[in-house]
């Protein structure tokens, strides 16, 4: 047992386990969480954060194991439940209502009548004590993304919670607005004792804002102690399972120094033998965007967007989450059509009013949410492989089944994409089999250019650092590569150059070389609200 | 007969015509609201239509009958609750089925029994009545039409003011964030139906008990589907919602009484009214976001 | 996930037409696992089969004999069948509509009004226009598929241009449909049968002429079949085809599963989708040129007569799970429940019954899927946790906006 026996911990779990069939999500997992301490909580995707969450938050219920709250043991069955026992969570995407207004949201889920009056008072006095202004009376729909942190924030803290629970909070914050949350939770441990998990997969987060951190690996705990006391690349070994030495696992990983006291044995920024070759200024873009704008209800979210990527050049495309990345992408996909300005490829204007016309002129894409447009789930592996070039496999507008399975095999193994057969549906494999089934199809049709966008969400460090190899080759044979990423480590790791974006706009382009993590924080909190 | 005397006529049938749509209505608008787009009230005012006369007749007593097509209308979103949001049948087919049912059940039922008719009271208020035009409409009516006038305002203070009707909305625009803040989003779902059945089967059990006193096959003849042309018509608004029922209302009652009155008007334009407002407001108003964003999307925990 | 990999198609030869029946099913009912589902639904028939009996017999009634009745009336003899495959014709043909509109994900519910659109422009065509014989029932059939078929398409331009709800507007307009038709045979100059002597004028056309009626095929004795379910069956096999093998019905299909996939893989997904509309319109048309041109009802265009043909059909593509071969089947089974109800009236059972039957053989055969799909995924539910989508206020604006780019 971990457990300093000092101080009875506000939140303790004893020996949780949870499986869905034969997948353990979590094995045994021991935590306890101290009031007066932010407790990191750290682990790649799918090594069990989430589902632990789930179960404290009552959505999910545990097969075995005790949770106690200070020493009384607890059952959690619902939200409700743990609203009541005092847990409080604040989403990694808002748990908000759009149309209805922030004191609505921040009630909502309380039991008793509905009193707007007391309702709105308490907002604003909550609000106040902790200094996060907000108009109780506002619609969500109208509010930026930092102001509904603070919604979610009031939400939770004025049920007066002893343990709240961060599930990735930065992700869609500015590095300001990042460091103003971890002073407000500062404000909430040190001054009302309470205690504060914070779930990230982001090293240096942890490393900067924690005091105790947990490393939960495959779903069992793998470490734990005082943050202060160890390093970032100790913590890294724990979360992998062994050492990380390489550039892309530590890129993965968030190993590059975010802060400038950031933990020593990262790697340097900027380390010439991982850079792709660089790009030769004077060759045409082969994509290139001019002064794309679209607007939603009248405000920009792409606004007036210029950006040339060469042949052979891989150009990140950074900013916090929620800037315009996510348009940009569906644009790109074919999926929107801009109020405003050209998308060019190979030095051609593409019409994109008419669906298709992207992939023919020779722009490949990896989307950001594969499930929404990148591949249909209840198709078979060969069917979306070949879905975006029928023609191949099509004479006279008869399907050969015959062909499909010849290119899905030839692919599949191209591409280690594990499956048991061309005719496996593509829901029953894992999301990196399913990420490189878009990305076969995608480098399949010999495109020109390449968007990929934020293409190692959700992916384990495996699969991450075979998607970096591909994008790399993928540059090194000619294509031009646009990685958008909200991963300051994957651009810095990746990218030739760097383009910023905030609120829909480019505020800066400067090479990798002479990008630190303190120009592009300015880059990408400055024109931010 | 005066020209004052037809528009009271026409105003007070209206009136009558009007008001189990109205009751439908406020259910299905709640109902909606939650996220159901509910086709089922059709079957929920038939079968009470069915039930109010076969307990009236069997009990002796209308306003026993009422009630129990209210109850009537309570089984069939009991029914149409469970298939649809808890065993997660889309519900549309749950919908078509149980129109179908319905229609075939009472049918058949009708045909091999007979029942007495039946007719709740009429309040008739001294003095009042007597005021031209609007006198007979508003004070000449069987007494659910005040229930009605109780049942509008306690609709939209359940929905806008309560706190089951907050989550109700919440569910309808976002089941999974109404879902994490602890709303138990299927449930919601189930009890707007419920609350939908409840006042569809006061309509449907109006139509019979209430104006005519008796049932016949098919009687309601798609006035669910008119309901639910109202809350579209509407925009989801309950006013709005209301003010379609009236238009509907009164188109029927001046499709009756044109004839009489010696004014030869198109008969069919005036029955396919509702539905063409219905159409032409969706075409209007389409692009603004009006309707409950999750409407007729399936909530299930754990799929995004 | 050990359930879905056990579906997994065997490694021999997956490209046989068994193969493909599979794998459609399977595409059609992710979790559907064979035994279960079949014993499940056995089950559930059972019961609806024993409620209605139940109906049967606390109405005073015999089960048994209204039983032997339908049997009578729908299968007995050559004349029974004759019956029962009159109806067959229709309903298959709206349900193969259905099954485009749904597999399309724009999902059609204004059958019984297309229906009754088609036997309109049928009526037009049969009485207005002077062809020879086959030209002319020809030209019935095209001008209801065509009409209807647009009719249908109208929802489509309705979602297309100012996004209304497909299911919706195809509801609403069923019932402009019907007033449409009564206007039609209620208006003189339109379709009202002409007056010949005196007595008043009923709401119908006059009768199609000889030459417009569709004739039956062969000289059985007493079997008749006519030659609408020959177009019926004819179209089901196509259909069945088109959806399975051709680059058509792949992207159909692939619009009905993902609308965003469909769109950024060049499928004109609104172009599509209006398309299936118009075809599940034009084929429900077809169903109302059969009840016009067929021996099964008046030949007059009647107000009634779409007789909920539409409202069946319908069920019937829900039932087949939307497999137009599936759905063969399917429809014989309410042809036969449809020809047998006429005959329960003897018993002194009303032919009604056999609506509560055939609504309670619908949930029989729909909830069984559902409910083990449900129970199976509940036990996978959260699994390795998959990618929630960003919130970005583009994302609401691409909703709106996916009809009117297409």
């Amino acid at each position: 047992m971990n457990v300093d026996d000092q101080l009875t911990p506000a939140l303790t779990l004893r020996g949780v386990s949870k499986r869905y069939g034969p997948v353990v999500a979590c094995d045994a997992v021991d935590l306890a969480v101290r009031p007066g301490e932010i407790h990191g909580l750290l682990g790649e995707n799918g090594a069990g954060k989430s589902t632990l969450m789930k179960i404290l938050l009552g959505l999910v219920h545990r097969d075995t194991g005790t949770i106690l709250r200070g020493t009384e043991p607890i059952e959690i069955d619902s939200p409700q439940v743990a609203a009541d026992l005092g847990l409080g969570m604040v989403h990694q995407h808002f748990s908000l209502i759009e149309p209805l207004t922030v004191w609505e949201n921040v009630i909502l889920g309380d039991t008793g009548r509905v009193d707007r009056a007391a309702a709105c008072a308490q907002v604003e006095q909550v609000a106040q004590r902790y200094g996060l202004p907000i108009d109780p009376l506002a619609r969500v729909d109208r509010l930026s993304a930092g102001e509904r942190q603070r919604v979610e924030l009031i939400k939770c803290l004025r049920r007066d919670p002893s343990v709240l629970i961060l599930d990735e909070p930065t992700s869609v914050l500015t590095q300001a607005e990042s460091a103003e949350l971890f002073t407000v939770l500062r404000r909430v441990v040190q001054a009302e004792n309470r205690a504060v998990i914070l779930i990230s997969h982001k090293l240096a987060e942890i490393m900067a804002a924690t005091d105790r951190v947990t490393v939960l690996r495959r779903g069992a705990v793998a470490f734990h102690g005082t943050t202060a006391d160890t390093t970032a690349q100790e913590l890294a070994r724990q979360m992998v399972g062994r050492d990380v030495s390489l550039r892309a696992e530590g890129a993965a990983l968030g190993l590059l120094p975010v802060e400038p006291q950031s933990p020593a044995g990262a790697p340097p920024s900027t380390d010439p033998a991982g850079a792709a070759p660089a790009a030769d200024p004077t060759t045409p873009a082969a994509l290139r965007l001019r002064g794309v704008t679209l607007r939603v209800g009248g405000l920009p979210v792409l606004d007036d967007l210029h950006l040339d990527v060469a042949p052979g050049e891989i150009v990140g495309l950074y900013g916090v989450e929620g800037n315009g990345q996510a348009t940009l992408g569906e644009l790109l996909s074919g999926l929107l059509v801009p109020d405003e300005g050209a998308v060019e490829v190979g030095g051609r204007p593409v019409e994109l009013t008419r669906p298709g016309t992207l992939h023919e002129a020779g722009l490949g894409i990896v989307p950001e949410d594969r499930h929404h447009s990148g591949v249909v789930l209840d198709m078979s592996v060969a069917e979306n492989l070949v879905m975006k070039s029928l023609a191949g496999v099509c004479t006279r507008g008869v399907l050969s089944r015959r062909r499909m399975h010849r290119i899905a095999r030839r692919q599949m193994a191209e591409f280690n994409i594990v499956a048991p057969s061309p005719d496996t549906p593509l829901r029953s494999l894992s999301g990196g089999n399913q990420q490189r089934v878009v990305l076969a199809r995608e480098l399949s049709a010999g495109p020109k250019a390449l968007v990929a966008a934020q293409p190692t969400h959700g992916l384990d460090v495996g699969a991450i650092e075979d998607m970096y190899v591909r994008l790399r080759q993928a540059a090194a044979e000619g294509v031009a590569v646009l990685l958008i990423s909200t991963e300051l480590e994957e651009v810095m790791a990746l990218a030739d150059r760097i383009a910023v974006i905030s609120s829909g706009r480019i505020v800066g382009v400067l090479p990798t070389a002479e990008a630190t993590a303190e120009r592009l924080g300015m880059l990408v909190g400055g024109v931010a609200h | 007969m005066s020209a004052a005397d037809n528009i009271a006529t026409i105003l007070s049938s209206g009136a009558r015509l009007t008001v189990p749509l109205a009751f439908a209505a406020c259910g299905e608008y709640v109902a909606q609201r939650a996220g159901t787009l509910n086709i089922s009230v059709e079957a929920m005012m038939l079968g009470a239509a069915f039930g109010s006369i076969a307990v009236a007749s069997a009990t002796g007593s209308a306003t026993i009958g009422l009630a129990a097509g209210a109850l009537v209308g309570v089984a069939v979103a009991f029914v149409h609750g469970n298939l649809s949001h808890r065993v997660q049948i889309n519900t549309f087919v749950v919908g078509l089925v149980l129109n179908a049912l319905v229609l075939g059940l009472t049918s058949y039922l009708i045909t091999v029994s007979t029942f007495t008719g039946h007719q709740v009271w009429q309040v008739s208020v001294p003095v009042l009545r007597d005021i031209p035009i609007v006198g007979p409409m508003l004070f000449v009516q069987r007494w659910p039409v005040y229930l009605l006038l109780a049942v509008i305002p306690l609709t939209w203070w359940l929905v806008q003011r309560s706190r089951w009707g907050l989550e109700l909305r919440a569910v309808g625009e976002n089941p999974q964030a109404a879902d994490v803040s602890g709303i138990h989003v299927n449930r919601r779902r189930r009890q707007a139906l419920l609350w939908c059945g409840l006042l569809a089967g006061l309509g449907g059990a109006y139509l019979a008990v209430g104006e005519v006193g008796s049932f016949n096959q098919n009687m309601t003849a798609g006035r669910g589907y008119l309901v639910i042309a109202a809350v579209i018509f509407g925009a989801w608004r309950l006013g709005r919602t209301l003010v379609g029922c009236v238009v509907f209302g009164l188109a029927d009652a001046m499709r009756l009484a044109l004839p009489a009155l010696g004014v030869t008007m198109n008969s069919q334009l005036l029955i396919a009214a509702p539905y063409l407002l219905a159409l032409l407001a969706m075409l209007v108003f389409a692009t603004a976001h009006r309707e409950p964003r999750a409407l007729a999307q399936p909530f299930q925990r754990g799929t995004t | 996930m050990a359930a879905a990999t056990t579906v997994a198609a065997p490694p021999t030869g997956p490209s046989g037409p068994d193969a493909t029946g599979r794998r459609l099913l399977r595409r059609l009912n992710p979790g559907v696992g064979g035994w279960q589902v079949a014993a499940a639904t056995a089950a559930t028939v059972a019961v609806a089969l024993a409620l209605s009996a139940l109906l049967i017999s606390v109405t005073g009634g015999s089960p048994t004999a209204s039983a032997k009745a339908m049997y009578q009336g729908s299968m007995a003899s050559p004349a029974a069948w004759t019956t029962s495959l009159l109806y067959v014709a229709p309903l298959l043909l709206v349900a193969v509509g259905a099954c485009v509109s749904a597999r399309s994900g724009f999902f059609n519910i204004g059958q019984e009004g297309q229906v009754l659109i088609g036997a309109l422009f049928g009526a037009w065509a049969g009485l207005r226009l002077a062809l020879p014989g086959p030209l002319l029932v020809v030209s019935v059939l095209a001008a209801a598929a065509v009409g209807a078929g647009a009719w249908a398409g109208l929802s489509a331009l309705m979602y297309r241009f100012r996004g209304v709800n497909v299911v919706v507007s195809t509801m609403l307009m069923t019932f402009l449909a019907q007033q449409l038709v009564s206007f039609a045979v209620n208006t003189p100059w339109l379709l009202q049968e002409s007056r010949l002597g005196r007595g008043t004028l009923s709401p119908q056309s006059n009768p199609l002429p000889e030459g417009a009626r569709i004739s039956s095929l062969g000289e059985y004795p007493n079997l008749q079949i006519n030659g609408g379910l020959v177009l019926a069956i004819v179209v089901a096999v196509v259909f069945s085809l088109a959806l399975a093998r051709t680059r058509w019905g792949f992207r159909l299909t692939m619009t009905g599963l993902s609308p965003a996939a469909a769109r950024h893989a060049g499928v004109r997904v609104g172009a599509l989708g209006g398309m299936a509309l118009a075809i599940s319109g034009g084929l429900a048309g077809l169903a109302g040129a059969l009840l016009l041109a067929s021996p099964v009802g008046t030949n007059r265009l009647q107000p009634g007569m779409s007789l909920n043909i539409g409202w069946d059909g319908l069920l019937v593509a829900l039932v087949a799970r939307n497999n137009p071969l599936l759905a063969i089947p399917v429809a014989v089974l309410f042809g036969v429940l449809r020809a047998g109800g006429s005959f329960l009236a003897a018993t002194g059972v009303p032919p009604f019954l056999v609506d509560v039957v055939k609504a309670l053989l619908v949930l029989a055969f729909v909830a069984p899927p559902v409910v083990i799909g449900m129970l199976r995924k509940r036990r996978r539910a959260g699994e390795p946790a998959t990618t929630t989508p960003a919130t970005d206020p583009a994302v609401s604006k691409q909703d709106a906006m996916e009809g009117s780019l297409a």
